[in-house]
C-alpha cells in the first residue's frame, strides 16, 4: 500500500490501515476460518429449513403436486398423452413453486433476522457481511438442490411406472419411449438461399437503380432473403418441396428420427391435406410415407432408424397428393422450417442437466431475494422480489415486443401508429430485454418438455450467466449496500 | 495480536454523537450527544440511565452495528467495525436473540465456528462453558423450550466463547433468579480479576453497585455524571456508625453528645438485611438440608 493511499484510508476511517498480509500461513488461516464461518452459516440456514419443517412441507407439496397434477389432468388417455402431461406440467410446476419459495426464503433469511434481531449476535462476531450473505445463499441453494433431486426422482419414478403399467402394446410403448424418453438434437435443413448470393443480388439491384427510393443495400438484402425464403416454402397443389439435412457424426443408431413440421393453408377452410414424404439417404436407400395432416397444427413424422442407418445426409421431399385441393401451402411459417430431431443421449442425463440449469436459475433468484432482504424490510423485500420474478417470467413477451416493436395486436383492424409514450416504453422494453434475454434463453423447461437435448455447453452457459455473472452482480450490489446498512 | 497493550483504555469515546435520520435524511433524534467515555483495562464499567437515555445506542456503536455521526470511537485501539476487534469482544444482548430451533450445545458450536474455533479446542470450550453457566443437564434441549433465565445463561456462555478481552453485557441479570444473579456477578468479578474489561448496561442499580468499579450516568444522550462508584456514593459530610445495640441510657448519652457537637440529632435505626441476602441464605440452607437428607436416605445408602 503506498503512502498516499495509506493516508487516505487513515483520513477516511480515523484509524491507521491494517498491515498487508504477506505471510502465506496467515493467509491460509484466514481463508480457512472464512470458509468455516461461511459453511457454518450455510449449515444454519439448512438446519433452519429442516427444523422449522420447511423442507418437509415443501417436499410434501412437491410430492402431492407432482403426483397429483398428472392425475388431475387426464389428457387424451393414451400413453403418449400421459407422458406428455407428466413432462409438461410437473417441470413447470416445480420451477414455479421453487422460484416463489426461494424468493420468500431468501428475503426472510436476512430481513426477518434483522427484524427479530437474531442477526445482531451474528454480526457482533468476527463475521464479514459478505460471509453472512454467501452463507445464506449457499444454504438456500443447498435446500433447492435437495428439492430438485427429489423432483428428479419423482418424475423418473412416475415415468417408469406409467410405461410399466400401461396396457398399450409393446410397439406403442417403444414409440412413446422414442418420442419422450430420449434427448434429441435439432437439425434444420440447409438453407437453399445463400446470404452471400442475396447480398450480391441486392448490390446489383442497388447499382442498377431498380430499388425503391430510400432503401439501403442491407434493407434490400433482408427483403430479398425474406422473399426468397417465402418462395422456397410454398407448395402448390400437386407440387413438392425438398429439404436436405446434414446429419452430425454418429447420429444414426438404434433410435428413430422425428420430423416436426407445420404448414399453413392459403384457404381459410381447414381441410386435411394428403401428401407423401419421400426420405432418401446419401447411400441411396429410400422410404415413402403417406400422411394426411391439417393446416395450422404441429405434425410429427417418425423416421425409422432402419431406413437411415449409416446415412450422412438426408433428403426429404414433401409431395402433395390432393388434386382437388386448390390451396397453396406454406411450409416454413415464421422462418421455422421442418425440424429434424435426432437421438442424442439419454433422457436421464438430459433431465439431470435440465434440473441443474433450474438450480442455477434458483441460485440467481436466491441472490435476488437475499439482496432485497438485506436492504428492505420483509414485506417490502418480498414485494420487490416478486415484482422482479414477474418481469423475468414475462421475458418472452418482453423479447417479442423488443424485436417487433408491437405491444399488442388488436382483434380487428390494424395496429395504431405508436405514440411518443409507446416509443419511450419500447426503449425500456429493449433495455429490459437486454437483461432478461439470457435468462429466457437458458430456461430448461421448454427444452425438457419437447425432449430436446440440453448440452453440457448450454448447462455451462447457464452456470456462467445465471449462477455466475447475474448472481455476482446482484451479490456485489447487495453486499456493498448491506455493508453500509446500520442495524439500529 | 494483542498489540494494544500500550494503550490503557479499552474503549475510548471522544465527543461521540449519533443522530438518527428519516428516509429523506432529515435528523429525527439525537440519541447520543457529545459523549466522552474511557473504559480502562480490567475494570467493570457500568452505563446507567433511564429508558431512551442512549445506553443501547452507545453499546451498538461500540459493537459496530451503528456508525457514529461524529466524534471518535476506538475499541481495543481500532475501529469498532473492524472484524479483528470483534474476535476479541463478547456480547450478551438484553434479550436472548438466539435461534430457538437449536439446542444449547448446537448454538454454542455455531458461534464457536464463527469465532474460528475448531476441533478439540472447540469441544472443550463449549463443554466448559455449558458447565460454567449450569446448563449441563439441558445441553441437548432446544433453546425455544428454555425459560428466560436459562436462555440468558446460553447468552452469557456464547459471550464468553472466545475468551474475550472486552465483554459487553446488556442487562446481564435480567430474568435470572437471585442465586443465578449472584453466580453471574461472582463470575463477572472473577473475569475482571483475570484482566477482562467488562462494560455493563443495566437498570438493576444494586447489581451495578455490587460489581462496578466505575459508572457513567446517561440522560437524554449526554453523560450527567461519571466516576468511581466509591466516589459517587460517598457523602463527604455524613458518616454511618454501626454498633452492637447498647442500652437505651448509653445510646441517649451518645446521641446527646453528637447533637451538641453537630447541632443536629442523629437518626437511629436497626441494621437491616437485604431481601436478596435473606433469599440466598434460605434457599442455600434448604438445598444443603435436602442434599444431606437424600445422601442419608436408605435408598441412597444402599
Amino acid at each position: 500500500m503506498n503512502r498516499s493511499r495509506k493516508e487516505r484510508e487513515e483520513k477516511r476511517t480515523g484509524f491507521p490501515p491494517k498491515a498487508e498480509q504477506t505471510n502465506l500461513c496467515e493467509l491460509r488461516d484466514f481463508c480457512k476460518s472464512a470458509l468455516t464461518r461461511t459453511t457454518a452459516l450455510a449449515g444454519l440456514t439448512l438446519r433452519d429449513a429442516i427444523r422449522s419443517r420447511l423442507l418437509v412441507s415443501l417436499s410434501t407439496i412437491l410430492v402431492i403436486g407432482l403426483v397429483g397434477l398428472p392425475l388431475l389432468i387426464s389428457g387424451d388417455n393414451t400413453l403418449n398423452g400421459r407422458l406428455q402431461v407428466i413432462l409438461n406440467y410437473t417441470l413447470s410446476f416445480t420451477l414455479a413453486m421453487l422460484s416463489i419459495v426461494t424468493l420468500w426464503a431468501a428475503c426472510g433469511g436476512v430481513s426477518s433476522e434483522i427484524q427479530d434481531r437474531r442477526l445482531y449476535l451474528v454480526l457482533t462476531k468476527p463475521v464479514h457481511r459478505h460471509e453472512l450473505w454467501l452463507g445464506k445463499w449457499l444454504g438456500i441453494v443447498a435446500l433447492n438442490a435437495l428439492l430438485l433431486v427429489l423432483t428428479g426422482c419423482i418424475i423418473g419414478t412416475m415415468t417408469w411406472h406409467t410405461l410399466r403399467t400401461s396396457p398399450e402394446s409393446d410397439s406403442a410403448k417403444r414409440q412413446a419411449r422414442e418420442q419422450f424418453l430420449l434427448a434429441r438434437q435439432s437439425v434444420f435443413p440447409e438453407s437453399p438461399v445463400s446470404e452471400s448470393q442475396a447480398l450480391a443480388s441486392a448490390e446489383a439491384l442497388v447499382k442498377s437503380g431498380r430499388t425503391p427510393a430510400g432503401m439501403t443495400t442491407a434493407q434490400v438484402e433482408a427483403e430479398l432473403v425474406k422473399e426468397l425464403k417465402r418462395s422456397r416454402s410454398t407448395v402448390a397443389p400437386e407440387g413438392n418441396l425438398r429439404f436436405a439435412y446434414n446429419l452430425p457424426a454418429r447420429a444414426t443408431g438404434v433410435n428413430d428420427f422425428i420430423l416436426n413440421y407445420r404448414f399453413e393453408s392459403s384457404r381459410p377452410a381447414r381441410t386435411p391435406v394428403s401428401a407423401e414424404w419421400t426420405i432418401t439417404t446419401d447411400g441411396g436407400a429410400s422410404l415413402h410415407v403417406d400422411v394426411t395432416n391439417y393446416p395450422g397444427v404441429p405434425n410429427t413424422l417418425l423416421i425409422p432408424c432402419t431406413a437411415i442407418r449409416g446415412a450422412q445426409t438426408l433428403s426429404l421431399v414433401y409431395h402433395r397428393l390432393d388434386r382437388d385441393n386448390p390451396a397453396t401451402l406454406f411450409m416454413a411459417q415464421n422462418g421455422r422450417e421442418p425440424e429434424l430431431l435426432i437421438p442424442s443421449g439419454s433422457w436421464v442425463m438430459n433431465l439431470s442437466r435440465g434440473l441443474l440449469m433450474m438450480l442455477f436459475r434458483l441460485a440467481f433468484l436466491s441472490a435476488l431475494g437475499l439482496t432485497a432482504g438485506c436492504l428492505l424490510s420483509m414485506p417490502v423485500a418480498v414485494f420487490a422480489a416478486f415484482f422482479i420474478l414477474v418481469l423475468l417470467a414475462s421475458a418472452g413477451y418482453v423479447e417479442s415486443v423488443a424485436s417487433t416493436g408491437v405491444f399488442y395486436i388488436p382483434h380487428e383492424g390494424q395496429a395504431q401508429t405508436p405514440t411518443w409514450l409507446d416509443k419511450a416504453v419500447l426503449h425500456q422494453f429493449k433495455a429490459l430485454n437486454f437483461i432478461t434475454r439470457p435468462i429466457h434463453r437458458l430456461d430448461p423447461v421448454p427444452l425438457l418438455e419437447e425432449g430436446r437435448r440440453i448440452s453440457w455447453l448450454l448447462t455451462a452457459q447457464a452456470m456462467l450467466w445465471l449462477a455466475g455473472i447475474y448472481t455476482a452482480i446482484t451479490a456485489l450490489a447487495g453486499i456493498s449496500l448491506f455493508n453500509r446498512r446500520e442495524l439500529g | 495480536m494483542k498489540d494494544e497493550g500500550i494503550s490503557e483504555f479499552v474503549i475510548e469515546a471522544r465527543n461521540l454523537t449519533k443522530v438518527f435520520r428519516d428516509f429523506w435524511g432529515r435528523p429525527t433524534v439525537k440519541a447520543v450527544n457529545n459523549v466522552t467515555l474511557d473504559v480502562r483495562r480490567g475494570e467493570i464499567f457500568g452505563l446507567l440511565g433511564p429508558n431512551g437515555s442512549g445506553k443501547s445506542t452507545t453499546i451498538k456503536m461500540i459493537l459496530g452495528l451503528l456508525h457514529p455521526t461524529s466524534g471518535h470511537l476506538a475499541v481495543l485501539g481500532q475501529s469498532p467495525r473492524s472484524v479483528s476487534v470483534k474476535s476479541r469482544i463478547g456480547f450478551m444482548p438484553e434479550e436472548s436473540y438466539l435461534y430457538k430451533y437449536l439446542t444449547a450445545e448446537e448454538i454454542l458450536n455455531f458461534y464457536a465456528n464463527l469465532y474460528g474455533l475448531s476441533g478439540q479446542h472447540k469441544t472443550e470450550r463449549v463443554d466448559a462453558l455449558i458447565g460454567q453457566v449450569g446448563l449441563t443437564h439441558a445441553r441437548h434441549r432446544r433453546v425455544g423450550e428454555f425459560s428466560k433465565g436459562m436462555a440468558r445463561r446460553v447468552g452469557l456462555a456464547q459471550a464468553l466463547l472466545n475468551d474475550p478481552d472486552l465483554i459487553l453485557l446488556d442487562e446481564p441479570t435480567s430474568g435470572l433468579d437471585p442465586i443465578a444473579c449472584r453466580e453471574v456477578k461472582d463470575l463477572l468479578l472473577a473475569l475482571a480479576r483475570q484482566g477482562k474489561t467488562i462494560l455493563i448496561c443495566s437498570h438493576h442499580l444494586s447489581d451495578m453497585q455490587d460489581i462496578c468499579n466505575r459508572v457513567a450516568i446517561l440522560l437524554q444522550g449526554e453523560v450527567c455524571a461519571s466516576g468511581s462508584v466509591q466516589d459517587l456514593l460517598t457523602t463527604p459530610d455524613t458518616l454511618k456508625l454501626t454498633l452492637q445495640a447498647p442500652s437505651q441510657t448509653t445510646l441517649n448519652t451518645i446521641l446527646d453528645m453528637l447533637e451538641r457537637e453537630t447541632g443536629i440529632r442523629p437518626q437511629v435505626d436497626h441494621t437491616g438485611r437485604t431481601l436478596e441476602s435473606v433469599f440466598i441464605e434460605t434457599v442455600s440452607q434448604r438445598r444443603s438440608d435436602s442434599t444431606h437428607k437424600s445422601s442419608c436416605s436408605p435408598e441412597k445408602s444402599v
